[in-house]
C-alpha cells in the first residue's frame, strides 16, 4: 500500500499539539489553579461558585460573631454593675429600716439612693458603637429619661423590639433584651423599686416593703443577665464550629481547583521532551530521497 | 511501413514518448509540494499494429494519456469533513470568547450575588450604620454593573458576528464565481478531449475553500459540476454562479438570502453555519438567561425591600429600577434605583434600630426566583452549560481534526507526489531514451551500409 509521501503536515500538527499542552500546563502552574476557564472542568467551575458563597458567608458569620460578642459582653458587664448597685441599695435600705436612725441620717441615705438611681439610669442608657443597647430597636435614643411625674421616676423611650442576627446557615440568635423587659417590666420594674425605696426612706414609711422590692429586683435582674451569658456561649461554640468549617471549605476549594504542582511540572517536562523529539524528527525528515543518490 | 525506415520510425516514437513521460515526471517533481496537486502518470500503450499479409507488426509506443490520480469519493469525504471542522472551529472560537465572561469564582456575577447577600448579613448587627448600608448599595451597584458589562459584551460579540456573516457571504460569492469560471474552462477543454487536469485540481481546491465557509454538495453533470447547499440552494450550475446576498432582517441581524429565500437557519456546515448558530442561538439564549436572572433577582429584592421600613421610618421602595416586564433586556439595563443608604428597608417595625426586614431581604438568596432555582444555582448552571458547550465543542474539533488528518493522509497516499517514485521513473525513462537512441544509431549504421551497397 502506498503511503502518504508528505507527512510534514501531520508532524507539524503534532508539534502544535505539544506546544498547546505546554501552554496549558504553564498557565496552571502560574495561576495555581486547575480551573481557569469553565471549559477546563465545567462541573468544578459550577461547584466553585457555591464554594465561594460558602466561604464568603462563613467569613461573614465570623465577623458578625465578633461584633455581637462586643454588644453582648458590654450588656453583660453593664448588668453586672447594675446588680452591684442594687446590692448597695439593698444595704442602704436595710440601714434605713433601722428605727434608730435620725431624720438627717435617713436624708443622707436617701441622697445616696438618688445617686444610685442616677447611676442606674446611666447604666440603662449604655451604648455600644453608638447604639443604645437596652432601647429595643429605638437604638438612636437614650431609653431612659428621669421623669418626676412617673411613679418609677423614669420614662422609657424605647420599645420591645428584639433583633436577631444570623450566625450560621439557618441559625439565628437574639442579640438584645429591650429595657422594657430588663429594667421596666410590668412584673418587675427595677426603677420603680428604687424610686419606691427612695420615697419610703424619705417619708419613713414601709421601708421594709420597699427593701423587699429591691431584693426581688436584684434577683430578677440576675435572671435576665443569664440571657447574655447564654448568648455568648452560643456565639463561642459557633465561632469554633465556623473556624473548623472554614478549613473544610478551603479544602474543598483546593480539591476542585487546586493544582498538583509536582504532577503538572512533570507533565510539562514530558511535553517539552515530546516537542523536542518531534522537532528532531521534522528536521531529519526532509533530508533524504532518491534524487540524492542519483549522480 | 516496412524495412529500416519502419524501425527508425518505431525508435523515434520511443524517443518522443520517453521525452513526454519525462516531462510529466518533471511536472510532478515541480509540484511535489503544491497544495491540492494530484500527481500525474503517463500512460504508455503500444501503437496500433499493422498487418503485412500473415505478419502483424507493432508500430512502437504511444503516449495514450496523462492521467491524474485522484479519488472522487475521498474528495467528497474531505469536503464534508472540512465543512464540519470549519463549523465547529467557528463555534469554538466564539465560545472561548464567551466563556471568559464567566471565568473565576471569586469575581463575576456569581461572586457579586454572594457579596451582595453577605453585605446584608453584615448590616444585621448594626442596621442603622450608614457605612454598612452604603456597603450594601455598593455591592448592589457592582452586581448591576457586571450584568450590564456582560450583556453588553455579548451584544457586541453578536454585532461582530453580523459583520462576519456579511464578509463570509461575500467570500462565498467570490469563490462560486471563480468556480463557475474554472468549471466552464474545464468543460471547454474536455469537449475537445484535452487534458484539464490542472484546472480540475484548481476547481477541487476552490471547492475545498468553499467548504470551509458553507455546506456544499458537488453533483457531477453532463456539463461540468453543479454546486448546491445541502438544503438545495443553487450555488453553481452549468458554468454559471448564483450569488447569495445578506439583508438586515426585522430582528436586527444580517440574514443570508438566496434571491428572496432566507436560508440563514438552513445552513448546516462551514464557518457560516457555526457563526450563525452562535449569533442566533447560543448568544441570544445566554442573554435570555442573564435577563431572567437579573429580573428575577431585582423583582424579588424590590418586593422584599417594600415589606420593610427604611431608616426614616417610611415604607421601603425599590432597590433596583424595576426591570422590563417579561425580563427582556433586564441584564443590560439593570440599575440600582437608590443612592441614599437610608432607603434600604432594614427595619420591620419602622424604628431605625430594627433589623427585622434584613432577614426578608437575605432570604432571597435561597428563594427560587428564577426558573424554580435560587439565584446562585441558576447562575452556576449557566456557567456549567457554557463550560460544557465549550469543552464538548473543543473535543469535537479535535476529533474532526484527526479525521481530516487521516483523510488527507489517504489523499496523499493516492495523489501525493513521492520524490523517490519520480526519481525511479526518471531513471526508467532516461534508460528507455538511451536504448531507443542506440537503436537509432544502429539503424543509421545499417542504412549507411545499405546506401553504399552498389559502390
Amino acid at each position: 500500500m502506498r503511503v502518504n509521501p508528505n507527512p510534514m503536515p501531520d508532524l507539524l500538527a503534532a508539534l502544535n499539539e505539544s506546544q498547546l499542552q505546554a501552554q496549558k500546563d504553564l498557565l496552571q502552574i502560574a495561576s495555581g489553579r486547575s480551573v481557569n476557564q469553565p471549559s477546563d472542568n465545567p462541573t468544578s467551575a459550577a461547584l466553585l461558585i457555591a464554594n465561594n458563597d460558602q466561604a464568603t458567608f462563613n467569613a461573614g458569620y465570623l465577623q458578625n460573631l465578633t461584633t455581637i460578642n462586643g454588644t453582648l459582653s458590654t450588656a453583660d458587664s453593664t448588668l453586672g454593675s447594675v446588680v452591684t448597685a442594687l446590692q448597695r441599695a439593698l444595704t442602704l435600705g436595710v440601714q434605713a429600716a433601722n428605727g434608730t436612725l435620725s431624720d438627717a441620717n435617713r436624708a443622707a441615705i436617701a441622697e445616696e439612693l438618688k445617686g444610685i438611681q442616677s447611676q442606674l439610669i446611666s447604666l440603662a442608657n449604655t451604648s455600644y458603637q453608638g447604639q443604645f443597647i437596652f432601647a429595643g430597636t429605638v437604638t438612636g435614643t437614650a431609653p431612659y429619661t428621669a421623669d418626676a411625674t412617673d411613679p418609677s421616676g423614669v420614662t422609657y423611650n424605647g420599645n420591645d423590639g428584639v433583633n436577631q442576627v444570623t450566625i450560621g446557615n439557618g441559625y439565628q440568635i437574639n442579640i438584645n433584651l429591650p429595657g422594657s423587659q430588663v429594667f421596666s417590666a410590668a412584673s418587675n420594674n427595677v426603677f420603680l423599686a428604687v424610686n419606691q425605696l427612695i420615697q419610703a426612706v424619705e417619708t419613713n414609711t414601709n421601708i421594709d416593703g420597699a427593701v423587699g422590692g429591691i431584693s426581688s429586683a436584684a434577683t430578677y435582674l440576675s435572671a435576665q443577665r443569664v440571657f447574655y451569658g447564654n448568648a455568648m456561649n452560643q456565639a463561642d461554640s459557633q465561632t469554633n464550629y465556623l473556624n473548623t468549617a472554614k478549613l473544610q471549605i478551603a479544602q474543598q476549594q483546593n480539591t476542585l481547583a487546586g493544582v498538583d504542582l509536582a504532577g503538572v511540572a512533570t507533565e510539562l517536562s514530558k511535553t517539552q521532551t515530546d516537542a523536542q523529539a518531534t522537532l528532531a524528527a521534522i528536521a531529519r525528515f526532509g533530508q533524504m530521497n532518491l534524487f540524492d543518490y542519483l549522480k | 511501413m516496412s524495412g529500416l525506415y519502419g524501425t527508425l520510425s518505431i525508435a523515434l516514437s520511443a524517443l518522443a514518448t520517453s521525452q513526454q513521460a519525462l516531462e510529466t515526471t518533471s511536472n510532478n517533481v515541480a509540484n511535489a509540494h503544491t497544495p491540492g496537486y494530484s500527481r500525474q502518470r503517463s500512460v504508455l500503450v503500444p501503437g496500433a499494429p499493422v498487418s503485412f499479409g500473415p505478419l502483424t507488426i507493432g508500430t512502437g509506443v504511444v503516449l495514450d494519456k496523462i492521467e491524474s490520480l485522484r479519488d472522487p469519493i475521498l474528495e467528497i469525504q474531505l469536503n464534508q469533513e472540512t465543512q464540519q471542522q470549519s463549523d465547529l472551529n467557528a463555534r469554538l472560537t466564539q465560545l472561548q470568547q464567551i466563556e471568559t465572561h464567566f471565568s473565576g469564582s471569586s469575581s463575576g456575577i456569581g461572586a457579586d450575588i454572594t457579596n451582595f447577600f453577605n453585605s446584608l448579613q453584615q448590616l444585621a448587627p448594626n442596621p442603622s450604620s450608614l457605612s454598612l448600608r452604603q456597603a450594601v448599595l455598593t455591592a448592589a451597584g457592582n452586581l448591576a454593573n457586571d450584568f450590564n458589562v456582560t450583556a453588553n459584551n455579548l451584544q457586541t460579540q453578536r454585532g461582530n458576528l453580523d459583520q462576519t456573516v456579511v464578509q463570509d457571504v461575500g467570500e462565498v460569492n467570490r469563490l462560486t464565481t471563480e468556480i463557475a469560471s474554472v468549471d466552464q474552462q474545464i468543460s471547454n477543454l474536455e469537449n475537445v478531449h484535452e487534458n484539464a487536469s490542472t484546472l480540475i485540481d484548481q476547481r477541487t481546491n476552490l471547492i475545498r475553500q468553499l467548504s470551509g465557509l458553507i455546506d456544499v454538495q458537488v453533483i457531477p453533470t453532463d456539463n461540468g459540476i453543479s454546486l448546491t447547499t445541502s438544503n438545495g440552494t443553487a450555488l453553481v450550475s452549468g458554468g454559471e454562479s448564483f450569488a447569495l446576498s445578506t439583508t438586515l432582517a426585522s430582528d436586527g441581524t444580517q440574514h443570508v438570502m438566496s434571491g428572496t429565500q432566507d436560508i440563514t437557519a438552513k445552513l448546516t456546515g462551514g464557518s457560516l453555519a457555526g457563526t450563525v448558530q452562535i449569533r442566533d442561538e447560543q448568544i441570544p439564549g445566554l442573554l435570555n438567561q442573564l435577563d431572567q436572572l437579573a429580573s428575577g433577582l431585582a423583582n424579588a429584592l424590590n418586593t422584599a425591600n417594600q415589606a420593610g421600613f427604611d431608616l426614616n421610618g417610611n415604607q421601603g421602595g425599590n432597590i433596583f429600577v424595576p426591570p422590563p416586564v417579561g425580563g427582556s433586556g433586564a441584564a443590560i439595563s439593570l440599575k440600582v434605583a437608590i443612592t441614599d443608604p437610608a432607603l434600604i428597608a432594614a427595619s420591620s417595625d419602622g424604628t431605625a434600630g430594627s433589623n427585622g426586614n434584613i432577614a426578608v431581604l437575605a432570604a432571597v438568596h435561597d428563594q427560587t426566583v428564577v426558573n424554580g432555582q435560587t439565584p446562585l444555582d441558576y447562575y452556576s448552571n449557566v456557567v456549567f452549560q457554557i463550560g460544557s458547550a465549550t469543552s464538548n465543542t473543543s473535543a469535537d474539533v479535535d476529533a474532526s481534526a484527526q479525521i481530516l488528518q487521516q483523510l488527507n493522509d489517504q489523499r496523499g497516499s493516492i495523489s501525493g507526489v513521492s520524490l523517490d517514485e519520480e526519481a525511479a521513473n526518471m531513471v526508467q525513462y532516461q534508460t528507455a531514451y538511451q536504448a531507443a537512441a542506440r537503436v537509432v544509431s544502429t539503424v543509421n549504421a545499417m542504412l549507411d551500409i545499405a546506401v553504399n551497397l552498389g559502390r
